[in-house]
């Protein structure tokens, strides 16, 4: 195969970044497909969108807008 | 030397093309050696932006041990810096000549917990840490970070600080992660925009660096902490915690750990800790620490030993329960010049004994001393008796890894002193009524000691190769309605 390259955007690893590690991922593209350096995680595009929604689920209050920040 | 010629060079570019020296400059770190350079080569300088709140081994770790920011341990909010330490705030004329403002305003929790790229004013920390809903591009949690730190003018005298510090690098059009560039523009222009309509309102004032130094020196005295009650904006946890700085410490204290003491740095020691090639510490900018709960563990270990905690054991007919397992909240108050973290009362059921006890920590302004009260506010049999073990596990260092502990003195001031100069064996010694029980840390210059209310017994520990750690401590039998008060000192060792 020829040398991977990063693509249009540069996605990082979901898996990774569970365990707030940063890691660009290289696109693959004979096998279209994304695939991370550090750890075994590889991806179509559409797999890592979906798992980046998975690693927002910690924010569980991602969406909240607060108006007080005290516990009175 | 290579630092100042940095210096020199960049300031007479600048002073080559406009006329006349900056009043502000700014680098990741400086340390106090540089600093005390600007300031006297170019007098012109008041404000600098000296360094990033706990970018530390975390920041490290986050980018596969390639960035090598290692400063941990400084004040979140701006602050004079002593002429021996950058991070420690000066306490009078040790005043470095300058203002330090921090590169960002960070999450007070989730950056201590997490990586903190992914948790700051800077827009596009938000994106890094994917806060954002990717439909529709909106992240309020940028707002709420703003608005927490806005709420801090509370318990800070009428003024809170908050800052966005970027360059336009970061708009950069091939897009960044799995952002776009419209997203970074986004980003950057709704951020402003909050900020401009928070002036529009009457709600900000926006200085430059200069100006806000000028502000700065009028408003705060050199003892006057910064103090900071902190919620969890972004987990959904409700979990609290208080940030307290003064030219002796900073100390972190976890509500939802009891109102443990979790980080702990000794500023009393305004120890010289010179940066940068040519020096010991050729990255390593941290101010080290007493207490830090994520590279020492905290209440939690694994299997065997201890991490490092200020908390304290209420124990009954030989159960133990730690404070560090109930979870609360907490007002801060203010009575002259002492700070006070008021805990809401906590119930420790035991077998056959239910105690409501309350926590408060008087935080007392120039003395680099913490109280800690107590109060027994019922029990379930009110003629029982419990035993308050207030104890704190500490050792020191900057990173995940132990140092050598070998040497560290502790004492046990009882009629009879008891010494233990550290050598990994574990023992223990104890005193009725120890007037104090202290460590003295050479390698950080730290004495460290508590003492107790009257009729307490003071212990030290050592501890073994498998836990690093010293421990100091105070038990005590109280009874219903009685207070029981511990005092941690920090100071700098002869």
């Amino acid at each position: 195969m020829a040398q991977a390259g990063k693509g249009r955007l540069n996605y990082r690893c979901p898996s990774c970044f569970m365990r707030d590690l940063d890691i660009d991922m290289f696109y693959d593209k004979e096998k279209d497909e994304y695939y991370c350096l550090r750890c075994q995680y590889t991806g179509k595009e559409a797999d890592i969108l979906k798992d980046n929604e998975q690693v927002r689920t910690k924010y569980k209050a991602m969406y909240q807008r607060y108006s007080e920040f005290d516990f009175e | 030397m290579e630092r100042k010629k940095i210096v020199d060079d960049v300031f007479s570019k600048f002073n080559e093309i406009f006329g006349f020296y900056p009043e502000s400059t700014g680098s990741y770190y400086m340390d106090a050696d540089l600093t005390n350079y600007i300031k006297a080569a170019y007098p012109s300088v008041k404000c600098a932006i000296a360094t990033c709140w706990e970018e530390g081994p975390k920041a490290y770790h986050t980018c596969n041990n390639s960035w090598y920011t290692l400063f941990d341990g400084g004040p979140w909010a701006p602050w004079i810096p002593s002429k021996q330490n950058t991070h420690a705030p000066a306490a009078n004329k040790e005043d470095s000549g300058i203002v330090a403002i921090p590169h960002l305003s960070r999450d007070l929790i989730a950056c201590y917990d997490g990586n903190g790229s992914n948790f700051g004013t800077h827009p596009q920390n938000v994106l890094r840490g994917m806060i954002y809903d990717t439909k529709t591009w909106e992240f309020p949690y940028l707002y709420n970070l703003i608005d927490q730190y806005r709420a801090q003018e509370k318990y800070n005298n009428g003024y809170a600080y908050n800052m966005m510090f970027v360059g336009p690098g970061w708009m950069n059009k091939m897009g960044r992660w799995e952002a776009p560039y419209e997203l970074l523009l986004k980003s950057y222009s709704d951020g402003c925009k909050y900020y401009g309509d928070l002036k529009k309102e009457g709600k900000l004032i926006d200085m430059t660096m200069a100006e806000f130094a000028d502000y700065y020196r009028t408003k705060k005295t050199y003892t006057e902490p910064e103090c900071a009650l902190w919620r969890d904006i972004l987990y959904g946890s409700d979990k609290q915690i208080f940030w307290y700085t003064d030219p002796y410490m900073r100390a972190g204290v976890n509500m939802d750990q009891g109102g443990a003491i979790f980080d702990l740095r000794p500023y009393a020691a305004k120890l010289k800790w010179e940066v940068g090639i040519g020096t010991k510490h050729v990255q390593d900018a941290s101010y080290p620490f007493l207490i830090q709960e994520k590279y020492r563990a905290g209440y939690f270990t694994h299997y065997a030993g201890e991490g490092t905690i200020r908390s304290a054991k209420i124990c009954h007919n030989g159960e133990e329960v730690d404070l560090c397992l109930c979870r609360t909240k907490a007002q801060l108050s203010r009575e002259g010049d002492t700070r006070i973290l008021t805990l809401h009362p906590v119930e420790v059921e035991f077998c056959d004994l239910t105690v409501k006890l309350q926590t408060r920590i008087y935080f007392e302004e120039g003395t680099g001393t913490i109280r800690i009260a107590r109060e027994i506010l019922e029990m379930s049999n009110p003629d029982a008796e419990v035993e308050i073990n207030e104890y704190m596990v500490a050792c020191y260092g900057t990173t995940e890894y132990p140092e050598d502990m070998s040497g560290i003195l502790l004492r046990c001031e009882g009629e009879e002193p008891e010494e233990i100069i550290y050598e990994y064996r574990c023992r223990e010694k104890s005193a009725a009524g120890a007037k104090s029980v202290s460590a003295v840390i050479p390698a950080i210059g730290t004495k460290v000691s508590m003492e107790a209310s009257k009729g307490a017994e003071g212990y030290i520990r050592e501890g073994y190769a498998f836990s690093p750690m010293f421990t100091l401590g105070y038990k005590k039998k109280v009874s219903d309605k009685e207070v029981f008060e511990t005092w941690l000192k920090l100071e700098k060792a002869d």
